[in-house]
């Protein structure tokens, strides 16, 4: 068999017996639940948006049935229904029965069952002065379709000094925010299953079999390989889930243009972030010979990923600020911070590609020492085996 | 054919092996004994390549062995190991194609594998579910299903039920008539008298004998006399020439300083019923070979 046989078929292995374990299907279930709540929360709570029902009667009614539908249309999450009355009793009997909560009658008079919400009482009256005025202009002897279009004004256009408008910088930071919770999650969460997948070879020593039949190296990347796929289907899964939740809940905000290449940058960085850290575990984990203990070594490299995160979450704030702009090029923070500045908006080329190479080099040394690590601990059971005795040995 | 040849290895201060040399022909059956801590755990995952040597070489067709050949070589750990969560026919298939094996004959060797030694049952079973003695089965399974030029079986018998000891006995019988040698450490030594060609014993990683169960008897053979004697005074035993080594009744059995004059004096002392060398038990051979 070639080389990569064993790789692909420890790979698979993982992929299948993982996929499939009920610790990973409940945590996917549940992060996507997670995600799917937190997307059509607001919605849910907001009981929908607002929901009128208005009645109209009298003079003016079409007018007013036109440009109150025409700003319920401009107002997101609101829904407004007309119904038509011949005269103001039958609104009336209307209000009484439930049917409508006002009623506006010949443009004149507002009718409530009780006070109107703010939000209703404010449409109401707008409607009110624009049909008002068009019917005064129009008997001062204007043209009626001039007098429409002259109504017609665009609502204030916002400009932000800082270039982006604060709603886009707004959708930016969320962007941001759900791009490097999900990196971390999804990294620690890959990177343990790494850690104690080698524990458990180590300590039921099953990676004597395996080691007499393929070499370190083949095991270890199938692991990582595995893993990563796992990962990566769940990014999918999430992503999806989480679209299709804002979609369905119809509050999707309008994503910034690049939403896609900033979306596609932040799985390559996944991906070397995951190489990196997916590995160190690995080499940390090949110490020990039992769960009980991995916990204790993994500290110093979970307080390295704990502290990017906390790094980019800073960055999420402060995205131009001169720690995010470093520490978005230092390996291994830029794997999370970088991608959290690219959401962010504009990056320098040469920025991203000096972060994407120094953080390659880094894969690489991490692999390098990290696979001599692995190679001499993880057939050593028993106490705890120590760092610089397996690096001075061999 | 498998060669050992001088292993040496020590652990900090602490020599495991000193200087371990066996052979194994093929088709052999080799009993590998030796009280606990004696080396053969150590000499066994130096031949799997999990453990370097500190000097020695092992051979294999008379070339040193590499991991390409290892790789044809069936193995199981002292500690055992299996994917927990993996199923029984799952897992052997998996450590088949490991082997590199194609699927189809992967999945043929381990359904084999898993009718020969009763799993049928438990096919599907993840192997955390399975009783001890059953994932023992399976364990042996994994050293099986590759169909190994050679077999390297650290304690396959311990913790199994006479039905899987014979099941077991029958599978490495039918390996070792076709050719392939077997390896197997053991504490059961009445069970490697009855499978094994050859024998090791091995003391403080030193090998203390080797040779075919009868070389090693033949050794043995004109120790110990036993003497069975009618119509004799009380207390006759201690006066025949020699140490006794048991007495029952009629019947001794002594380490003579002289044959003849036992049983000259034998003849003097009684009726002589029985008389003649006691053939030695692998046990007895191993409890003088390690003294
Ligand atoms: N990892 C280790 N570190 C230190 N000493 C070891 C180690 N492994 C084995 N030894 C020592 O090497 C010697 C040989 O051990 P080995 O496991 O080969 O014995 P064994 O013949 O297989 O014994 P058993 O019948 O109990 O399985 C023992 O004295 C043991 O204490
Ligand atoms: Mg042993």
């Amino acid at each position: 068999m070639n080389e990569l046989g064993p790789v692909w078929l420890t790979t698979r292995r993982e992929i299948l017996v993982r996929g499939r374990s009920r610790a990973f299907i409940i945590g996917l279930a549940v992060t996507v639940l997670l995600v799917v709540a937190a997307v059509a929360l607001p919605r849910l709570m907001g009981g929908g948006g607002d929901r009128y029902v208005v009645g109209l009667a009298g003079a003016q009614s079409d007018r007013l049935a036109a440009v109150l539908g025409a700003q319920a249309e401009a107002a997101e999450d609101t829904e407004l229904t007309v119904v038509s009355y011949p005269d103001e009793a039958a609104a009336r009997a209307g209000i009484e029965s439930g049917e409508v909560e006002a009623a506006v009658v010949d443009n004149a008079r507002l009718i409530v069952a009780e006070s109107p919400g703010a939000n209703l009482r404010t449409m109401l009256d707008t409607a009110h002065r624009i049909v008002a005025t068009e019917e005064r202009l129009r008997s001062a002897g204007l043209d009626p379709g001039a007098v429409q279009q002259a109504m017609q004004v665009e609502p204030l256009a916002q400009v932000s000094l800082s270039g982006t408008s604060e709603e886009e910088a707004g959708t930016r930071r969320m962007l941001a925010m759900a791009v490097v919770i999900l990196l971390f999650l999804l990294i620690i969460q890959a990177c343990t299953m790494v850690a104690m997948g080698v524990v458990e070879e180590k300590g039921s020593r099953i990676v004597e079999i395996l080691l007499a039949t393929i070499r370190p190296a083949q095991l270890l990347a199938g692991k990582v390989i595995g893993l990563g796929v796992l990962g990566l289907l769940q990014i999918a899964a999430i992503a999806v889930a989480a679209y299709a939740a804002a979609q369905v809940g119809g509050l999707l905000p309008e994503l910034p243009e690049d939403t896609p290449g900033v979306l596609a940058l932040s799985v390559g960085w996944f991906l070397l972030g995951y190489a990196f850290y997916a590995v160190l575990f690995a080499a940390i984990a090949s110490l020990v010979s039992r769960q009980e203990e991995l916990q204790s070594v993994l500290t110093p490299a979970t307080l390295l990923l704990m502290a990017s995160y906390f790094v980019a979450i800073y960055a999420v704030m402060e995205p131009a600020g001169t720690v995010a702009r470093v520490l978005s090029i230092v390996p291994p923070f830029s794997a999370m911070v970088m991608p959290v500045r690219a959401s962010g908006g504009e990056v320098p080329m040469w920025e991203t590609g000096l972060a994407f190479g120094l953080m390659l080099l880094a894969v690489l040394l991490v692999l390098w020492l990290g696979g001599r690590v692995y190679e001499r601990a993880v057939l050593r059971t028993g106490a705890r085996v120590r760092i610089a005795e397996v690096l001075r040995a061999g | 054919m498998l060669r050992i040849d001088e292993l040496r290895k020590r652990y900090g201060e602490k020599v495991a092996l000193d200087g371990v040399s066996l052979t194994v022909r093929p088709g052999e059956m080799f009993g590998f004994v030796g009280a606990n801590g004696a080396g053969k755990t150590t000499t066994m995952r130096i031949v799997m390549g999990v453990l370097q040597p500190d000097g020695g070489e092992v051979r294999w067709q008379d070339r040193p062995l590499d991991f390409a050949t290892r790789r044809r070589f069936g193995y199981m750990p002292e500690e055992r190991g299996l994917y927990a969560k993996m199923r029984v026919r799952e897992q052997l298939e998996y450590f088949g194609r490991l082997h590199g094996m194609s699927p189809d004959r992967a999945r043929r060797s381990a359904d084999d594998l898993i009718e020969r030694l009763g799993l049928t049952e438990r096919r599907d079973t993840e192997v955390e579910r399975l009783s001890l003695g059953n994932q023992q089965r399976v364990q042996l399974a994994v050293a099986l299903v590759h169909e190994p030029e050679m077999l390297i079986l650290d304690e396959p018998f311990s913790g199994l039920d006479p039905i899987a000891v014979d099941a077991l006995a029958e599978v490495l019988l039918e390996r070792t008539a076709a050719g392939v040698p077997v390896v197997f450490s053991s504490h059961q030594l009445e069970l490697v008298e009855r499978l094994c060609d050859s024998v090791g014993i091995i003391a403080g990683g030193r090998m203390v004998a080797t040779g075919t169960v009868a070389e090693l008897r033949a050794r043995e053979r004109h120790k110990r006399l036993r003497v069975v004697l009618s119509e004799a005074e009380p207390g006759w035993a201690d006066r025949l020439p020699g140490t006794i080594v048991a007495k029952d009744g009629d019947e001794v059995i002594l380490e003579p300083d002289d044959d003849q004059a036992v049983l000259l004096e034998a003849m003097r002392l009684g009726r002589v019923e029985q008389f003649g060398w006691v053939e030695p038990k692998l046990s007895e051979i191993f409890r003088e070979a390690v003294a």
